[in-house]
């Protein structure tokens, strides 16, 4: 790391003073404490909190901490990068760097000194093989026919929609067909990179967004529909801009007016993912597309300070139980809310918290998907 | 780490689970520095420990006394002043934070009883359901109350509320025996201080986890009410306001009473950066009035008639900033700690202390004196005033503050040298006492205490002659 670098973070870490007020919901005026942070919440020691992860990192620029511990590996990968603890302290502090920030940094440095987690570093040997994270070696079809060389809306279908949870790139298909829009998907789309910014494998994102951008730039398509807020995100910070529009699911949906939404009589509260809240800053417009097809209920922490569904960050392949547990934990909190179904916009949210439902009275979607069950077909 | 003490770590894991006890170096890295550090450097433990009962807690220690290994109480980890942070090789960090419950909240005694890991924002959501609250400190909402209370019984968010709001507690000592105080030791009820013999509540607190390890204890709540007003008072200097003060103190008028300077804990107490404070006196009196129906008009319209007579310019605020006042006094404070975060400034170091309200202008001057002595800014200095009820003695917490940024190590330096003459110095003027005994402070202030000193050293080897417990934190 370069000492500018390396002082700015230094100065950074100095400035956290470790109120660990970043761990909870704003507790006024309703007086309730809810804890924000899943990692902290769920592991307890210091070191899972982010004033206990800075201090970690101080210690390893300073050179006090040298060789890879079980621990250090755990307290540094067993977070979501969710960045709720930040979205807290900028309340009140003016700290200059972003706890999301300064822990994927942390990753980066981890992983220059050989420190990743096998399972990360198998993700990354998938995605080099196969383009895909989950190393999947057959093509998520699209129907023939369906998609229009010529068209202005190209949908990045992301490799989690095509490989874990297709009903979602299946319903969000079904929502172009059903609306006649043409729309074309990449010959060759290869994974976005974000689960490798995530974990630190930085280097080995590069060739993916090259040929990416080559083959987005290739399309001519104005304008890239993503239904992976962690696609989108990373088309956003991590791409170099390609003069194209980038644009979620749901902002597309919102901008298209009037589909004819038959509404269902259901009562949805709506789980914010992190990506799509928390680091680019949508927050309405999934609400305004959940309002046209069911009731929403609205669940105590919401928005900036949503709590995380578990599975970001490299946490789901690395440590499932985590997880799982931090799923469940939302779950709660919908049905507390008195809702029927939870409803996100993030395929990985989708797939962490329909697997934690497995045993739930809780129906677990994607808001696209209620949408095209809603359209008039 | 040397075999015997992965060996140790195996026995400590038997008692808590292996989860719950480890010597990995970065988790104990974890724990290696807080706020202080400029003053107290960083040091790991070599274990830490996260007991979840007393029981737990008791076994810990009983092992630890026998190979005398010093032990760190640690509660919620909110610590601003180097008390958990380890002097020396091979101790143990206790963990206390999975102990979190409320055992008790009795509205008709109007008492909670709690173990360490609870926080005010924890014990605060549970007693309002019984239109009560706990006597807040001036600290985030995720801090300890076992450790905040046990450790200095005083606090200045709420006038009102008077010191003292420990009742009784029961501690667990090196040797594995338990101590309860007050009425508890005498029967289930553990809502009277002064059970039988010395005050012993009194004497084993304010001790840094030096004594013990407090497992619960009971507290006051107090009374939450409907009624409430706010008022703004500005003024150019600290000694113009000691009058008024003084009268809305004498006549028992107001629940919370804070004299601040504009440019720091203002803007904590309004929960906002962005505002004009510049702009407002220098010194800005903040005053807060509650109580039932009749009581409420009566105290209200002595606090305006003080008010218009004090000398000072009623302000006019935006209405949003009275509601953040409120709750930062009496719900806990939740954007006090903005002011760590003042630009360019985002650290903060204070000297707390006790003293009369006569001698206010007097702690300011010299305040001022020693920080540009030393080469602090004229900006970076800061202090408040919080009056306590009831006003024997004029009692007044001051808080003598310097906001700076953390990463300039020159600037730990000249804060080092601000304590160094400002203790000697603040003691030759006299004060009621220390908030809390921060590094560098017992001694030279044991040296004037004369003999009380050597029972001090006494008492505490009585209760652990093998010192193990937060060894080094006091002599």
């Amino acid at each position: 790391m370069e000492q500018e670098r390396e002082e700015e973070i230094l100065s950074a870490i100095h400035h956290c003073v470790k109120c660990k007020l970043c761990s909870i919901a704003n507790f006024h005026p309703n007086a309730e404490w809810l804890p924000l942070c899943p990692s902290g919440q769920y592991y307890g020691y210091q070191a899972f909190y982010a004033p206990g992860k800075m201090e970690i990192f101080r210690a390893i620029l300073e050179g006090e901490i040298t060789e890879p511990s079980e621990g250090l590996l755990n307290s540094v990968y067993a977070c979501t990068v969710c960045g709720a603890c930040y979205e807290k302290c900028k309340q009140i502090t003016n700290v200059e760097l972003g706890a999301p920030e300064l822990f994927e940094e942390m990753r980066h440095e981890l992983a220059s000194k050989g420190w990743s987690l096998d399972v990360h570093k198998s993700i990354a040997e998938k995605i080099k093989e196969t383009k895909n994270a989950y190393g999947e070696r057959y093509e998520y079809k699209v129907k023939e026919g369906a998609t229009d060389k010529n068209a202005d809306v190209l949908y990045y279908i992301g490799c989690t929609a095509r490989y874990r949870v297709p009903e979602i790139a299946d319903a969000m298909l079904g929502i172009f067909d059903k609306l006649g829009l043409k729309y074309q998907v990449m010959d060759e789309e290869w994974c976005c990179g974000s689960v490798l910014f995530r974990t630190g494998q930085v280097e080995a994102a590069e060739k993916l967004i090259e040929h990416n951008v080559e083959e987005i730039r290739k399309s001519g398509a104005k304008t890239v529909v993503f239904t992976c807020p962690g696609c989108m995100k990373t088309f956003e910070k991590d791409y170099p801009d390609m003069g194209v529009e980038l644009v979620h699911s749901t902002q597309f949906l919102t901008r298209l007016g009037n589909m004819n939404l038959k509404k269902e009589d259901l009562k949805a509260a709506y789980h914010d993912p992190c990506h799509l809240g928390r680091d680019l800053g949508i927050y309405e417009e999934p609400r305004a597309v959940l309002n046209e097809v069911a009731d929403i209920k609205a669940m105590k922490r919401e928005k900036e300070q949503a709590w995380c569904c578990g599975s970001g960050g490299g946490v789901k392949s690395a440590f499932d139980d985590f997880a799982l547990w931090s799923a469940t934990e939302r779950l709660k909190e919908a049905k507390e809310a008195g809702a029927e179904a939870l409803v996100s916009a993030c395929p990985f949210c989708k797939r962490n918290l329909k697997e934690a439902a497995e045993n739930e009275e809780l129906e677990v979607y994607d808001v696209v998907e209620l949408v095209n069950r809603c359209l008039e077909g | 780490m040397n075999e015997t003490f992965s060996k140790l770590v195996k026995e400590l894991q038997a008692i808590v689970g292996e989860r719950n006890a480890t010597d990995d170096r970065a988790i104990c890295t974890s724990y290696s520095r807080d706020q202080h550090w400029h003053f107290v450097p960083a040091k790991n433990p070599a274990c830490v420990v996260r007991p979840g009962t007393k029981e737990e807690v008791r076994s810990v220690l009983m092992l630890a006394n026998t190979h005398k290994i010093p032990v760190i109480p640690y509660s919620t980890g909110i610590n601003v002043r180097g008390l958990t942070i380890p002097v020396h090789d091979g101790s143990i960090l206790l963990d206390l934070s999975r102990m979190n419950r409320i055992l008790e909240i009795n509205p008709e005694m109007k008492t909670a009883t709690v173990e360490p890991g609870v926080t005010f924002g924890m014990l605060l959501e549970q007693t309002r359901k019984h239109k009560l609250r706990p006597a807040f400190p001036d600290a985030p909402l995720t801090v300890s109350v076992l450790a905040n209370y046990y450790l200095r019984g005083i606090y200045q968010t709420s006038a009102t509320d008077g010191h003292d709001h420990t009742i009784s507690y029961e501690m667990i000592l090196p040797n594995g025996e338990t101590l309860k105080t007050g009425s508890r030791a005498l029967s289930e009820m553990p809502y009277f201080r002064y059970g039988v013999g010395p005050d012993f509540a009194g004497m084993f607190g304010a001790h840094p986890g030096t004594c013990g390890v407090v497992t619960e204890l009971t507290a006051k709540l107090y009374r939450l009410y409907d009624n409430r007003k706010e008022y703004f008072i500005g003024f150019d200097d600290v000694g113009t306001p000691t009058e008024f003060i003084y009268n809305l103190m004498h006549d028992e008028l107001a629940a919370s009473i804070r004299l601040v300077d504009n440019q720091s804990w203002l803007e904590g107490i309004f929960g906002t950066f962005d505002y004009a404070y510049e702009k407002l006196p220098k010194f800005v009196v903040c005053v807060l009035v509650e109580g039932v129906d009749g009581i409420f008009d009566a105290k209200d319209t002595l606090v305006r008639k003080y008010m218009n007579e004090s000398g000072g310019q009623v302000l006019e605020l935006p209405a949003e900033f009275a509601r953040t006042f409120e709750d930062e006094c009496l719900g806990g404070a939740e954007k006090s700690c903005m002011v760590f975060g003042l630009p360019g400034k985002g650290n903060y170091h204070c000297i707390g202390l006790y003293g009369p309200l006569t001698l206010a202008a007097k702690y300011y001057e010299v305040h001022e004196k020693t920080a540009l002595e030393v080469g602090i800014p004229k900006d970076h200095i800061h202090f408040y005033i919080d009056p306590i009820y009831s006003f024997h003695g004029q009692l007044c917490y001051f808080e003598l503050d310097v906001f700076y940024d953390g990463s300039d190590a020159g600037f730990g330096e000249k804060l080092r040298n601000y304590n160094e003459k400002q203790f000697h110095r603040l003691l030759d003027l006299g004060i009621y006492g220390w908030f809390r005994p921060y590094a560098g402070i017992i001694e030279p202030t044991a040296e004037r205490i004369g003999y009380l000193a050597e029972v001090w050293k006494k008492f505490l080897h009585v209760l652990d002659p093998n010192e193990i417990m937060n060894r080094g934190k006091l002599f």
